[in-house]
């Protein structure tokens, strides 16, 4: 997990140009294959993520661990909401603030990081504080206390 | 005691389900259940269903609509935290259900 990874206040027109701009940051560290980004912006139009939270929505864009290298995370707040379809229900769109693209190699080794990750989407005050926190150290130091957390 | 097969079901068969297969199996465990999971994507769901090895389907994205012969639940309340409490309350009843 790079700082680098964690882009504060981010203006985009749709979440397609989110997950290019997150997924070129991974790409460009050699954390993802070159095929990365095309694979998750497929799953997302067939299986979208997007996660209705309560105050503060979110949505983990990812894809097959063939197109990963190293597992990381990287994360996105948004000026403005982008619409994602809803994970439980594709035909519902939502406006989602925060967007964590997920590269993950192997999910039995990362259950652990999986587990806290749902403990933040469901820290209302923790997903406001991300929203409010302006520079990508700030954000990536409250998403390392996070997810070192025990016990989330 | 009897252990519980669970398919966990997600888009892509394993990031998601495997956050809720963890949580599920803990939450089981806590409450006196044990429970094995097994992840798998919405198409492979049926035929894993149909194999009779499996007690409960939990998923988070849609399962295509099909004939499963076994209970299937929503678990995006493990990922939201919204109705969290209540899907595993649901799961537990139904899992002591089928134990009797």
């Amino acid at each position: 997990m790079l700082q680098e990874f964690f882009i504060p206040k981010l203006t985009a027109a749709s979440n397609e140009e989110v997950i290019g701009i997150l997924g070129q940051k991974l790409l460009n560290a050699g954390y993802v294959a070159a095929t990365f980004i095309d694979a998750v912006l497929q799953r997302e139009r067939t299986l979208p993520t997007g996660l209705q939270t309560g105050a503060v929505n979110v949505a983990i864009p990812h894809t097959d661990a063939t197109h990963v290298v190293k597992s990381t995370i990287a994360l996105a707040t948004l000026a403005q909401p982008v619409n994602f379809r809803l994970m439980v229900d594709p035909a519902t769109e939502i406006g989602v603030q925060l967007v964590f693209l997920l590269a993950v190699r192997d999910p039995r080794e990362q259950v652990e990081l999986l587990k806290k990750l749902t403990a933040i989407f469901q820290d209302e005050a923790l997903l406001r504080q991300m929203l409010e926190t302006a520079d990508s150290q700030g954000i990536y130091q409250l998403m390392s206390a996070a997810l070192a957390v025990k016990n989330g | 005691m009897k252990r519980f097969n669970i398919l966990s079901v997600c888009g892509s068969g394993t990031v998601t389900s495997s956050m809720v297969a963890e949580k599920v199996k803990e939450s089981m465990e806590e409450r006196g259940l044990q429970v094995k999971t097994t992840e798998a994507k919405p198409t492979e769901a049926l035929n894993y269903a149909q194999s009779g090895s499996y007690d409960l389907i939990v998923h988070t994205s849609p399962l295509p609509a099909a004939d499963y012969g076994i209970p299937t639940i929503s678990a995006v309340g493990c990922l939201t935290g919204i109705g969290e409490e209540e899907f595993y309350d649901e799961v537990e009843q139904t899992l002591r259900s089928l134990a009797k």
